[in-house]
């Protein structure tokens, strides 16, 4: 069953007098528990694709479909909502409200959703990326790769069906980007929750189910049904490996 | 390096694109100046057209005083010299209160009387309804008198006024009188009298507390001083007072300098919370350009460039704004005659002078580099690398941060003393505003530490908390100058309301309501049969105090005293036995008994003995009209209500002064309507009686009071107003890290109530904190001022405190919402396309 379907959507901004596509008819479908990675060159629209699937934007024509609903007809309170409960999203900035500390940021979705276990469940997932001790830091007084822990664990204290990623190893070394990936992987099988992330790193790209090749705004190329035990190549063996 | 010196489209598009900031920074250059020239344009207006003239003020050049008729060593010198000198003038002046009346009616009225000969005015005029001179107008048995009596009295020109025992007829009205400019300080209205019948009207000579005035004009080019030296060897010590015009001090002038110079207070107050504000829109704007600054310097150019064009444009906004601020302070002097009505004459202070425009100028360009110099000095610690890393690096603090302080500090208490023209009080109030800024803060910083332990459940509650201390956020200073601001206009609100409510609206219906005055020995039984019940008289023996244990009291030293002082005359009375409302505090009982003819017995009032330090056993020596008596303190007294009940300082036994020259006074309780009527007939019995009704005092007090706090709430609402533009500077130069929070509330699923609602109490928080912090500030004033200076009881004023901090909230609400208004709206996808970092 498909929790995500786009139908022709297209995104145009106005430069000067200029009308740009940034993201160009893109029709798509996500199966639930799939993991899909969107590739492309730098500025060929996958952070824009990714705000739009993920209700952060609005398509100026064509349709998105999250979890069965139409989601472009959304007024901004609903798609609040959808973020909420429906989706989680991995920033490649992080994005974590500086004047919360740690514990904070992750229970902060949940206690917008009046989840009384919020506590409960933020302690869980920074324990689970073995953060619990510093819970009660400060983004500031965080590294790099401590910040794209809590921001994971943030984006899944609601359980959410989908979880989206933007270039979640952008920020990071090598080795928080393998520490990274290997979490979001691990946690996104154990709960078999959607995964659908933008990268350009051929490595993370060989992890996924499927990979959507975006350019220019265009769905070029798709390569469809990537058998888990082809998946990963030496990469991917390693990131096991060293966890 | 950038070899370009000057790049005005570099500065231009930063001005346009700050233009919020860029029009913050001018709003408070000229909120700063507007506040500062308006007054000393009214003051200067005030100085030039009401009291231009001190020779007109005084009304002459050497000033002969008493309280009795002038002593004849003193008459017979001016004699002399006018033997000497024929072009010597002079004139006589009595001046007292009385009550006057009109002929057959029941009316009365408690008039201000002045009796002058031919001579007067000898400097000045005084302005007649008919335009004529007083000298023509003013013949034996006419008055001339204040529009004033005629309303209140309901009489005409021609009619007939009652003054003692004679009837004068009223031929003309005062309009304006050059010596005395102001009619708010006194008691009632003016009555002209003619010298010629001070005998008519029979109230000279029978107690009545009289002023007895020799005014002379001398030749140009006399030695003034010389002359008064040598009238001053002739007149009784301690009795009679010489002095120049110049010496000479009014009552009238000391009151408007007061008055003026406690606005000038607020004025420098205000200047120093806008330069706050400049201070925090320059703060604002850097930090929003910093990513431009980083890319600019990555680029090439160097600190001087940026220095050039960010002081230039600083500079620029300073002069724009200090322009605007000088215009609006003009045409503001001009409104403030219409503000000050009631209180000055109108037509006097109409034509205010331009202030000098390169003063001004040169005064609103120092505020600007002085409060801009710090934002400005911390342009050199954004480095290229700012465009990599979002860091904010305009509130590191190194000693060069820690030195301007000081040197500003200093620079701001320079600014402050020349403005107040005397260092001492310059320095003073510099400490005493840095104190209690200090106190402020400190009172502040509690709150928000003591608000942070709070352990909140509600979501949008708790992140306002931690948004109010967010990175950079000027909470902490917004609340800081509001609060500031706040305290000074609570204070004035809680202190209007406590007097009011102290000696008007809480007068005890049973309290006395009406004195008579001046009551001669004579008269006392005649005057308790006008009363159903007979009121008790207070003997009172009107004397000087010269010494205290053998030391002679120093008068010129004592004069200098802001407060009572003992260089007065004093009122001594004698009883033997405690009023109502008195204790005793030291003796076992009023008096010794052991008192003799040579050493008397007193006893003294506790405030008194405050005074002088004085004690138990002590010795005073007074001098009674001439004969000098000593009085050992065997007891001090307390007074248990400090209502208008007639008090003493010195009391002493019965039967000592008896035979001593004295009148008598009465304090009685009356039914408020009957008081005109039984005036009336005690007064056509007894013409020299005066009277002190206080309900017609209580509400001229009440007038007076109302006015006085208008003209300063008016002043401190300019305070107010750069505590809002702090505010608006605040929001926005934290509008990165506003808009920021308000899109990840977004993404990660709140709705815009949820946003609304977090800067609602983020608000709201802001100005309870600020109302909190200035309810301590005031309310400890307030309780300071009533314990101390005015002696009254202090009243708290819940339900008016909460709605003081009501009306806060909702303004900085209304302030903070609405400058949020565009962060709240922001779409998170667009934001996170154009800012990274987090």
């Amino acid at each position: 069953m498909n929790i995500l379907e786009t139908q022709d959507i297209t995104k145009l901004y106005t430069i000067g007098e200029r009308q740009i596509a940034v993201v160009d008819r893109v029709s798509l479908q996500v199966k639930e528990g799939e993991f899909v990675v969107i590739t492309g060159s730098s500025g060929s629209g996958k952070t824009t694709l990714l705000t739009l699937l993920s209700g952060l934007d609005r398509p100026t024509s064509g349709k998105i479909f999250l979890a069965g609903e139409d989601i472009t007809s959304f007024n901004e309170d609903q798609l609040a909502e959808i973020r909420n409960m429906t989706t989680g999203f991995v920033f490649q900035d992080f994005h974590l409200v500086p004047s919360l500390n740690a514990l904070e940021n992750v229970m902060f979705p949940a206690e917008l959703a009046g989840d009384e276990r919020a506590a409960e469940r933020a302690r869980s997932l920074l324990e689970r990326v073995g953060l619990w001790q510093r819970s009660h830091n400060f983004p500031e007084q965080l590294s790099g790769g401590e910040k794209q822990r809590v921001a994971l664990c943030r984006a899944l204290v609601n359980t959410p069906p989908i979880l989206f990623a933007d270039e979640p190893t952008g920020n990071l070394d090598s080795r928080n980007s393998r520490e990274i990936v290997s979490l979001l992987l691990e946690m996104q099988r154990e709960s078999n929750t959607t995964l659908v992330m933008a990268t350009h790193s051929p490595e993370i790209a060989a992890l996924a189910e499927r990979i959507l090749n975006l350019h220019d705004g265009r769905l070029v190329k798709e390569r469809e049904d990537h058998p888990a035990e082809e998946r990963g190549g030496m990469e991917a063996k390693e990131i096991r490996l060293q966890h | 390096m950038i070899k370009t010196a000057f790049n005005r489209k570099f500065l231009l598009r930063e001005l346009v694109h700050g233009w919020r900031h860029s029009l913050l920074f001018v709003l408070c250059v000229m909120l700063s100046l507007m506040t500062m020239s308006a007054l000393n344009s009214f003051k200067d207006g005030v100085n030039r057209s009401v009291f231009r003239d001190a020779r007109q003020l005084q009304g002459g050049d050497i000033i002969l005083h008493s309280h009795y008729p002038l002593s004849p060593g003193l008459t017979d010198k001016v004699a002399l010299l006018k033997e000497r000198d024929q072009s010597i003038a002079s004139t006589m002046i009595h001046e007292f209160y009385s009550v006057v009346r009109s002929a057959g009616r029941q009316s009365t009225l408690l008039a201000d009387i002045k009796v002058v000969d031919e001579h007067f005015p000898l400097y000045g005029k005084v302005e007649l309804g008919s335009g004529g001179q007083l000298r023509e107008r003013l013949q034996p048995g006419t008055t001339i008198v204040a529009e004033d009596v005629l309303t209140r009295l309901g009489l005409e020109r021609g009619d007939v006024l009652q003054i003692g025992s004679g009837g004068l007829r009223i031929v003309d009205t005062v309009v304006h009188e050059s010596d005395s400019p102001v009619s708010v300080l006194n008691f009632g209205p003016r009555v002209f009298v003619a010298a010629a019948d001070l005998d008519v009207i029979d109230l000279v000579g029978k107690g009545s507390r009289i002023k007895y005035e020799m005014l002379l004009a001398l030749p140009e080019g006399s030695d003034l001083q010389a002359v008064a030296a040598g009238l001053r060897d002739e007149a009784i010590a301690g009795q009679e007072r010489v002095n120049t015009f110049r010496e000479e001090g009014s009552g009238v002038k000391r009151f408007f300098d007061n008055l003026l110079f406690f606005l000038s207070l607020i004025a420098i107050f205000t200047l120093l919370l806008a330069g706050l504000g400049m201070q925090s829109c320059l703060t604002a704007l850097i930090r929003q350009k910093q990513e431009t600054i980083a890319v600019v310097r990555s680029v090439g150019a160097g600190t001087a460039f940026l220095y050039r064009h960010y002081v230039c444009m600083v500079l620029g906004l300073g002069l724009v704004g200090a322009l605007l601020g000088l215009g609006a302070g003009v045409a503001l002097a001009h409104a403030l005659p219409m503000l000050f009505r009631g209180l000055i004459p109108v037509q006097g202070t109409t034509s205010v002078a331009m202030v000098d425009l390169g003063e001004g100028l040169l005064l609103g360009l120092t505020v600007v580099l002085l409060f801009t110099f710090l934002p400005l000095y911390r342009l050199r610690n954004i480095k290229p690398v700012a465009i990599f890393r979002k860091e904010n690096v305009s509130s590191r603090r190194d000693g060069v941060f820690y030195l301007t302080i000081v040197i500003a500090a200093a620079a701001i208490a320079v600014l402050i003393t020349a403005q107040l023209e005397d260092t001492r009080l310059g320095l003073l109030f510099t400490a005493a505003v840095l104190a209690f800024i200090a106190a402020i803060s400190l009172v502040a910083n509690l709150l928000v530490k003591m608000a942070l332990r709070l352990n909140l459940q509600t979501l949008s509650l708790r992140q306002a908390l931690r948004s109010m201390t967010r990175a950079g956020n000027a909470s902490r200073s917004v609340i800081i100058t509001l609060a500031s601001a706040l305290s000074l206009l609570f204070v004035i609100y809680l202190m209007e309301h406590t007097l009011h409510d102290t000696y008007i609206e809480s007068y005890p219906a049973n309290a006395p309501n009406l004195f008579s005055l001046d009551i001669q020995p004579d008269q006392r039984q005649g005057f308790v049969e006008f009363f159903e019940e007979k009121p008790q008289l207070f003997p009172i023996i009107r004397a000087r105090l010269q010494a205290i244990n053998g030391e002679a009291i120093n008068r010129s030293e004592e004069l200098r005293k802001k407060r009572d002082n003992f260089a007065r005359e004093f009122n001594l009375t004698y009883r033997d036995g405690l009023l109502e409302d008195e204790q005793l505090q030291e003796g076992e009982s009023l008096f010794t008994g052991a008192g003799s003819g040579d050493m008397l017995d007193v006893s003294i009032l506790d405030t008194v003995a405050q005074m002088g330090d004085i004690d138990m056993g002590d010795v005073l020596l007074f001098n009674i009209q001439g004969v000098e008596v000593e009085a050992r303190v065997v007891s001090i007294r307390t007074r248990t209500k400090s209502k208008l009940y007639p008090f003493f300082y010195f009391v002493f036994p019965g039967d000592t002064l008896r035979d001593a020259p004295q009148t008598f006074f009465s304090a009685v309780n009356m039914e408020k309507d009957k008081i005109a009527a039984l005036q009336s007939r005690i007064v056509e019995r007894y013409p020299n009686i005066s009277f002190i009704n206080i309900s017609e005092t209580a509400e001229d007090l009440e007038v007076l009071m109302g006015k006085l706090s208008r003209i300063v709430n008016f002043f401190a609402s300019f305070s107010m107003a750069a505590g809002g533009l702090i505010l608006v500077s605040s929001i926005l130069a934290t509008r990165l890290e506003r808009t920021r929070e308000a899109v990840y509330y977004k993404i990660l699923g709140g709705r815009k109530s949820f946003v609304y609602r977090v800067f609602l109490y983020e608000n709201s928080l802001i100005g309870v904190f600020s109302a909190g912090v200035a309810l301590v500030v005031a309310h400890t004033g307030s309780w300071a001022l009533c314990r101390y200076f005015f002696e009254i009881e202090y009243i708290p004023y819940v339900s008016a405190t909460a709605t003081l901090v009501l009306a806060t909230v909702f303004l900085v609400v209304f302030v903070g919402l609405l400058s949020s208004l565009s962060i709240v709206r922001q779409k998170p996808a667009r934001f996170l396309r154009e800012n990274g970092g987090g």
